[in-house]
């Protein structure tokens, strides 16, 4: 009980701490991921990493910009900082369901020239765009909520599925899948929390360390994965 | 019927003909890339153009292509990318 006391007394201090672990996992697993693409230009690989660019900028746009005392700013700045927040975070999924997905809309040697602006990608950019019109709108979170258990449960199915194929021989797939488990139970509180707990302050910090986890895992597979000497 | 390969698995292949035989005479890489004419030329001259592999002529006239240690370096990167690709379901 002294312990949640503390967490909640100093909630602004961990949250701030909390966005800056989770920046510095998506700087750590940009740059690393960047120099595997680099060497192959492998689609999936440059689709991952652009789901963590993505990652990153909505933690900084959400815990940086976002502010501490959010009555310092006006309604048009925080309503910019949200919609922002949210087309960096909904398009971060989108990356990441992508990345999984990637081969069964683009052929590998007739790949788009630039992996943020394409084509097939624009699909997503006009579905997120939409979205965010939407919860903005409807002054909630829910339409990114619902995005992202939707997205979350898919990739949740081609992990397991690609778990299950493997038959053990990749260590990471394992992990994926668990992170993919962790991230749609993440969302599933997150929505939880802001519909019916009205942000429930210890279903938020339980969030933050599943949200850790989840980073902590993909940083640990991009580390694990990308040693020399494996 | 076998799976198509990928760009990368073809350059891991041409590459790792070449370091297998040290050097090799440009018919025989041909036949052992297991691609059209046209599609190795293609590949070959992008695999020149970076550097990863050069083309010598010996004394006789006769044209073998090398392995440069870009090349080499790729070869080991390629382990990653492979192990990196195959763990991540990309």
């Amino acid at each position: 009980m002294e312990l949640y006391s503390w967490l909640i007394e100093n909630k602004e201090l961990l949250k701030t701490i909390y966005a800056l672990v989770v920046l510095a996992i998506c700087i750590i697993i940009v740059i690393k991921t960047d120099r595997l693409f680099r060497v192959s230009s492998h689609q999936g690989i440059r689709y991952f990493r652009n789901a963590f660019f993505f990652y990153g900028i909505a933690f900084v746009i959400r815990h940086f910009f976002g502010g501490i005392n959010l009555t310092d700013h006006s309604v048009i700045y925080l309503l910019v900082v949200k919609s922002l927040f949210e087309f960096f975070m909904i398009m971060a999924g989108f990356f990441l369901l992508y990345s999984l997905i990637w081969k069964r809309f683009e052929r590998a040697r007739k790949s788009p020239d630039s992996s943020l602006f394409n084509l097939k990608l624009g699909v997503f950019y006009i579905m997120v765009i939409l979205l965010v019109i939407l919860d903005i709108i409807w002054a909630s979170f829910i339409f990114m909520f619902i995005s992202q258990i939707l997205l979350f449960f898919y990739a949740l199915l081609i992990s397991f599925k690609n778990y299950q194929k493997d038959k053990g021989v990749h260590k990471f797939l394992k992990f994926y899948f668990v992170a993919m488990i962790f991230s749609l139970i993440g969302w599933t509180l997150n929505a939880l929390a802001a519909l019916y707990l009205n942000w429930n302050r210890g279903i938020l910090i339980n969030i933050y360390l599943i949200n850790i986890a989840i980073f902590l895992l993909f940083l640990y597979g991009v580390i694990q994965v990308t040693r020399k000497n494996i | 019927m076998a799976k198509k390969r990928e760009r990368l698995e073809v350059i891991r292949d041409i590459l790792g003909s070449i370091r297998n035989n040290r050097k090799i005479k440009p018919t025989r890489l041909l036949y052992a890339s297991n691609l059209s004419p046209q599609m190795f030329k293609d590949y070959i001259d992008e695999l020149i153009k970076k550097s990863f592999i050069k083309l010598e002529i010996d004394e006789k006239e006769k044209k073998f292509f090398l392995l440069t240690k870009k090349g080499n370096d790729f070869l080991e990167e390629y382990r990653i990318v492979e192990n990196f690709v195959e763990n991540f379901g990309l």
